[in-house]
């Protein structure tokens, strides 16, 4: 029985394994914002799970987080959840077999499958780019 | 359940975290443009209890808290999954993580019911 290829990298492997594309950065930056989202939500549950402790306990964790610090960390929160929404939007797609053209005969140099949904990759992190400046606009100023 | 099943409902479940998590935000970061109030208003104790005692909340909070909970935790099963781990480890994270995410929801389904039936006045 074939024995399956160890990771030998583990988590190493996610930050530099080689020449990275750019893909590979959005890869990384996926994961890490999903983690962080999914860190704020359960951290979400718990946090407004304080209205049992009634009407002062809340009225403190809200006046806690219209302070300068958490308001820098919602703002971080929005960026990473706009970056997670638009790149999952991006798989989405290609996953979809949109934005990757007619099959076509593999003649070198080959376009591989990256190469040809670029145009799509720079268009959504442009999208992405430019809601978390609106966001950031609209919750600072 | 298959893996492929899985999978498919962590993609299937994308949609709803869209729409919820944007009504959502509407009520909560939005209520000077939907709902002609401050944002510091629409997170006082009264104003929120008031809300939460509307079923369309309350559905809303339930379908949020599934979805997002199962897309999150199923992302982060794969990517802890993908550590170098022994197989008895991976039914660990499997178990721990299938575990977990039943507890987080339990906490949010009796908090999200807490306030649904809360009595007005306190």
């Amino acid at each position: 029985m074939n024995k399956p290829y160890p990771d030998r990298l583990g988590m190493k492997g996610w930050m530099y394994a080689g020449k990275y594309s750019f893909e590979r950065y959005l890869y990384l930056g996926h994961r890490l914002s999903g983690l962080g989202l999914i860190a704020y939500m359960v951290l979400h549950i718990i946090e407004t799970a304080n209205r049992l402790r009634g009407e002062e306990a809340w009225a403190g964790l809200m006046a806690l987080f219209a302070s300068p610090p958490f308001k820098v960390i919602e703002y971080l929160l929005f960026v990473m959840a706009v970056f997670h929404a638009m790149n999952g939007i991006r798989l989405l797609l290609v996953e979809l077999g949109f934005f990757l053209g007619k099959p076509k005969t593999p003649i070198y140099p080959y376009k591989t499958s990256v190469l040809r949904h670029r145009p799509l990759t720079y268009v959504v992190m442009i999208i992405a780019v430019v809601v978390m400046v609106l966001g950031g606009s609209s919750l600072f100023f | 359940m298959r893996e492929s099943k899985l999978w498919s409902l962590h993609i299937l479940v994308i949609p709803v975290i869209a729409v919820l998590l944007g009504a959502h935000f509407a009520v909560q970061h939005y209520a000077p443009v939907f709902y002609g109030m401050s944002v510091e208003e629409a997170r006082s104790y009264e104003v929120m209890i008031a809300r939460n005692k509307d079923v369309a909340q309350f559905v809303v909070y339930m379908l949020l808290l599934a979805a997002g909970l199962y897309h999150g935790l199923y992302g982060a099963r794969g990517i802890l999954r993908e550590l170098p781990l022994t197989p008895t480890l991976v039914k660990v994270v499997d178990v721990g993580v299938l575990l977990f995410g039943l507890a987080i929801f339990a906490l949010g389904v009796y908090v999200t019911w807490w306030t649904f039936v809360y009595p007005i006045g306190g």
